[in-house]
């Protein structure tokens, strides 16, 4: 018998999928997608995002891109090394790069200059900019003014609104 | 390419070291199937004698014998078909419990694509006409099948039955049709009448046994959007009875009225499985999408016959592709067509008893596969498929093959679906609840954002009011399946 690790139901011997709640019994690091998250509710997991996002993705010239989880949406980054975040409001001095605003931004507490995200060579970094509801890089808040590194894949919050941050490889 | 003049076992269909008793039985199968008194497309008849030598050679054992002298060395190799099996694990462990594994078919042509023959086509399109089909339902299928009559070629054949409470020819099968009348015809039609499938279904095989050939793609399409009152066993028998006769049947629902679960059986029989229109607007892709399937036709049925190993047993079978679905797992099982650009893929799971694992080794499957070809009236040689495995004390630690592990990934979630629907129909509302939603967890983790959502909508549904939404069962499990098949092409391509 195999014991599903996820809930507990018994499997018989050679079974590769749990047959009660459908999680990976065997071979899980071959195959990343059939993971259910056991962690607490809050904490954010790695996603794959679906494959034709990735192809778009990689058939475009940007060298990374932002993937918002809630709404799906891709915003390449290409031409410039340097992008400043945030929301566009009234009367604002300075203009970030990239406007969230259409993204339910406010309600999210993204602040009008929130973070940067910046390439230098291969290294990919991103800088929270004082915001107000703080920048979380896989659920981890992050000291503001710092730089921290990007790895692919990783899901930067900024306040609330959570995006997967998708790097080419050069 | 081979030669074209099979051997005496070859039109048989048996393997050069068959017993008597094998051959009697391939040659009466055949006779029955080929006389000249029932048999009715060109060519049979010359096929029948040549059964009938080849009977008359090999029934006798010194016959046989001199005949085998002068055979070339048997070809191993099939050289019309190639298939592989993989399993989900390379031995069998020595258990005091029952353990599972899996098996993976896949049956390709061995030929470049390019150098296939492409078979016509002959194909009827059964139409349901009944009063809930009026309006946008009607007038596109008529469209569609206006636009298909239009994009033959002029080998194909291709009729036209509507039916209701009685069925009618609206354009029988003949070549060389006059598509003015024709195309008029098809716009006559008006609903009216109940849904009575077995009328239609009937009148449809009859049009296809008058250009019934089978070097032809003979099939039938089935559109419907009702439930058939009374019938469904008539129509279970005449599905059979096609299946015998290389008659495919494919069953296509219109909304959410009609039974997925027997037009899936119907087209069970034959190999293939239903496909579900959720709106009138998919009414012209999907069957166009069908259209496209059928030309690119290689192989139109892989039967897979096998004899019952003891202590082993055939749990479950699913058609990966060309058209996923679940299959009876019993002997003779119609795999299903082979397609000239997606070879047939089928996966199996077999239980073996402790009683099994005693031995050394154990023989999973004793069998062999039948393939007829289209555009190739004389049979193929069969594929013998004797697949054993070895009982070891410590489990491998090897990984299992890739494909077997990404098959099995994407079945859970079919399958998961299919539990819930199981145990909604049982009554267990909580089981289907809870089946569904961890379907939802799965489907959220893929990225299949909408599909997760239809999911827990239908969790919700039978939580609150122990039923599905009218179109719930049918979307999740059609958009599972599709899923299924889309991971599929993307990962071929």
């Amino acid at each position: 018998m195999i014991t599903c690790s996820t809930c507990k139901h018994s499997n018989l011997d050679g079974a590769m999928f749990c047959a009660e709640c459908g999680a990976q019994l065997i071979g899980k690091e071959d195959l990343i997608t059939q993971n259910i998250s056991t962690k607490q509710f809050g904490e954010i997991n790695k996603e794959i995002p679906s494959r034709d996002i990735v192809q778009a993705f990689e058939g475009s010239d940007a060298w990374g891109s932002l993937h918002l989880l809630d709404t799906g949406q891709m915003l390449p980054l290409s031409a410039r090394n340097e992008f400043t975040m945030g929301r566009i409001s009234e009367g604002q001095p300075i203009m970030p790069d990239i406007d969230f605003s259409p993204y339910q931004a406010y309600a999210a507490g993204v602040s009008r200059l929130h973070g940067v995200i910046k390439r230098e060579g291969t290294r990919i970094t991103f800088m929270d900019l004082g915001s107000a509801n703080g920048s979380y890089i896989n659920g981890k808040r992050l000291a503001s003014n710092v730089e921290q590194v990007l790895s692919h894949g990783d899901i930067v919050a900024l306040g609330k609104l959570k995006m997967q941050i998708l790097i080419k490889h050069a | 390419m081979p030669s074209n003049k099979p051997d005496y076992y070859s039109v048989l269909g048996v393997f050069r070291d068959a017993s008597q008793e094998e051959i009697k039985r391939a040659y009466f199968d055949a006779a029955q199937r080929l006389h000249p008194d029932k048999n009715v497309a060109p060519g049979e008849t010359e096929l029948f004698l040549e059964t009938q030598k080849a009977y008359e050679i090999l029934s006798n054992p010194k016959r046989r014998s001199l005949y085998d002298a002068t055979l070339p060395p048997e070809i191993e190799v099939n050289s019309y078909i190639r298939h592989e099996v993989y399993f989900s694990r390379p031995n069998l462990v020595k258990l005091d419990e029952p353990q599972l594994i899996y098996m993976l078919l896949e049956v390709a042509p061995r030929i470049e694509k390019e150098e296939l023959p492409t078979p016509p086509l002959n194909i009827c399109l059964v139409l349901d006409r009944s009063t809930s089909m009026q309006g946008d339902k009607l007038d596109m299928v008529k469209a569609t099948a206006i636009q298909l009559l239009r994009n033959l070629r002029t080998e194909d054949v291709l009729s036209v039955v509507a039916f209701s409470d009685n069925a009618e020819v609206i354009v029988p099968a003949t070549l060389n049709l006059d598509m003015k009348k024709q195309e008029g015809r098809i716009q006559m039609i008006q609903s009216s009448g109940a849904t009575e499938i077995f009328n239609g279904l009937q009148m449809g095989l009859k049009e296809i046994h008058r250009t019934l050939d089978p070097s032809r793609v003979n099939h039938i399409i089935l559109l419907t959007d009702g439930q058939t009152y009374g019938d469904e066993i008539a129509c279970l028998q005449l599905a059979e009875e096609a299946a015998a006769q290389n008659i495919g049947i494919t069953g296509m629902g219109i909304g959410n009225d009609w039974n997925d679960i027997f037009l899936d059986a119907l087209a069970g029989k034959t190999g293939g499985s239903s496909s579900y229109i959720s709106k009138p607007k998919d009414i012209q892709r999907l069957l166009v999408d069908k259209f496209n399937a059928l030309i690119s036709t290689y192989a139109d049925e892989v039967l897979l016959e096998f004899k019952e190993q003891e202590n082993i047993k055939l749990n479950y079978v699913f058609r990966l592709q060309p058209e996923g679905g679940s299959i009876q797992p019993e002997s003779p099982i119609r795999l299903g067509p082979i397609l000239r650009d997606t070879p047939l893929q089928v996966l199996f799971e077999f239980v073996v008893n402790p009683a099994a694992s005693k031995a050394e080794a154990v023989t999973i499957l004793n069998g062999s596969l039948k393939i007829s070809i289209a555009a190739r009236p004389i049979p193929v040689p069969p594929i013998r498929l004797i697949l054993n495995r070895e009982i070891r004390i410590h489990p491998s630690t090897e990984p299992p093959p890739a494909r077997v592990l990404s098959a099995l990934s994407r079945l859970t979630l079919y399958r998961m679906q299919d539990r819930a629907r199981a145990a909604s129909e049982r009554g267990e509302f909580n089981d289907a609840v809870r089946h569904l939603k961890n379907l939802a967890t799965h489907l959220l983790s893929q990225g299949e954002h909408s599909l997760a959502k239809t999911a827990l909508f239908e969790a919700d549904n039978l939580e609150r009011i122990h039923a599905w939404s009218a179109s719930g069962a049918k979307d999740v499990k059609y958009k599972t399946r599709a899923l299924l098949l889309e991971n599929k092409k993307e990962k071929a391509g």
